[in-house]
């Protein structure tokens, strides 16, 4: 156990970024999206603790530091908030110029979105079929709960990744109550932390 | 009588989901798209538009762009969803994109770097508010809650991988609530 954890740790210490100009890793990124896309339960957020574990573990494309600078990018801009992919794309090819980072960002996009339209043309072709079946009933009762799970485990990823000292993690637990029992829009969240960092309040 | 509504053309379909992805600049996606789906232009109606958010929440993907493919399919299928689905992320993603480019060319400069210092705890805040949001729903039956803590410790403890995870515990829990003897 020590050693696979010594492995582990030995590996991210010496990230290194494959080189996405061979095609065979370009294929392999790329597949690793499209798989993704079919395992994003409950809207997709499920999947932010794989594409930290692509970007920052796999394949060296961002600092922790950074991912969580994404999400929040990601999170504030208009629109579903799982376009965080189109960002990692960009970020696996920035190095290579504006041009690069665009069209992988596209290309990262198509991927983790493709295999769940599909499917979910076919769901909307077919639903009166599907509806009474019990394999709907079991999947929908049965994975609701592991996906309670995994978004805790996303949150505490995202928690611990984005803040190192006591008013930072302060911050979070209020913008996490005041999400559950206010309607304020998250924007305001972000513009209020925002100038709290600028002032020096919160530090990383 | 009320004419039934034509039904929408590609580009309808296009610039409808279009409008949704406008208005709603700033949140509220869902309630923009019932709006302008239901209410202005009469594509379906409010029991249909429920359904289909049912469907896209049940499948994978992201919900409301779940719901743009639904919405799209329904009256052309597959060229009806990829209209829809155009429509709705042409705008967002384009925004998305520009600002993804001004980060990865400013996050070193010390004022951006501040801010963002701030801004990633009011989102870390926003990501840790997301299991809670759901977890009343479960917080009565003891096998969900076991599932949920199981599939939690297995990813934060043991750092299994979401796919592995959902392989194994999926059809276990499917097994579980499986429906026996339920009348329909």
């Amino acid at each position: 156990m020590s050693t696979a954890a010594a492995i582990t740790a030995a590996a991210t210490a010496n990230c290194q970024a494959v080189d996405l100009g061979d095609w065979r890793n370009l294929l392999a990124v790329i597949w690793d999206f499209l798989h993704l896309s079919l395992f994003s339960l409950g809207g997709g957020n499920t999947l932010l603790n794989e594409y930290h574990h692509m970007a920052v573990e796999q394949y060296c494309w961002l600092s922790s530091r950074q991912f969580a600078e994404i999400y929040a990018i990601a999170e504030a801009a208009p629109g579903p908030s799982s376009m965080i992919v189109g960002l990692l794309g960009m970020g696996a090819a920035v190095k290579e110029g504006a041009a690069w980072a665009l069209l992988s960002g596209v290309v990262a996009e198509v991927a983790i979105l493709l295999p769940s339209t599909l499917l979910m043309v076919a769901a909307a072709l077919s639903w009166n079929r599907l509806r009474n079946s019990p394999w709907r009933v079991a999947f929908e009762r049965g994975l609701g709960p592991i996906t309670l799970g995994i978004l805790f485990a996303v949150g505490l990823k995202i928690l611990r990744i984005s803040d190192h000292d006591t008013p930072a993690y302060a911050v979070s637990l209020v913008v996490c109550v005041l999400m559950l029992r206010t309607k304020i829009s998250p924007l305001w969240f972000m513009t209020v932390a925002g100038l709290m960092g600028a002032l020096g309040l919160v530090n990383r | 009588m009320p004419e039934p509504a034509p039904q929408p053309s590609h580009l309808q379909l296009f610039l409808g989901m279009q409008q949704v992805a406008l208005s709603s600049f700033g949140g509220g996606l869902s309630a923009w798209s019932e709006r302008i789906v239901v209410e202005d232009r009469q594509w379906m109606n409010k029991e249909e538009f429920i359904t289909g958010l049912t469907v896209a929440r049940l499948f994978p993907g992201p919900n409301q762009i779940n719901m743009a493919v639904y919405i799209g399919s329904r009256f052309h299928g597959l060229s009806g969803a990829a209209a829809a689905l155009l429509g709705i992320l042409l705008l967002p993603f384009s925004v998305l994109m520009l600002l993804g480019l001004s980060y990865y060319y400013l996050h070193e400069t010390l004022a951006v770097d501040r801010v963002l210092a701030g801004v990633i705890t009011a989102s870390a805040g926003m990501a840790l508010s997301m299991g809670f949001k759901i977890a009343g729903v479960y917080s009565r039956d003891p096998v969900a809650m076991l599932l949920a803590g199981g599939s939690f410790i297995a990813m934060s403890v043991f750092h299994v991988r979401l796919v592995p995870l959902v392989l194994v515990a999926g059809p276990l829990a499917m097994a579980w609530y499986w429906p026996r003897g339920e009348q329909k």
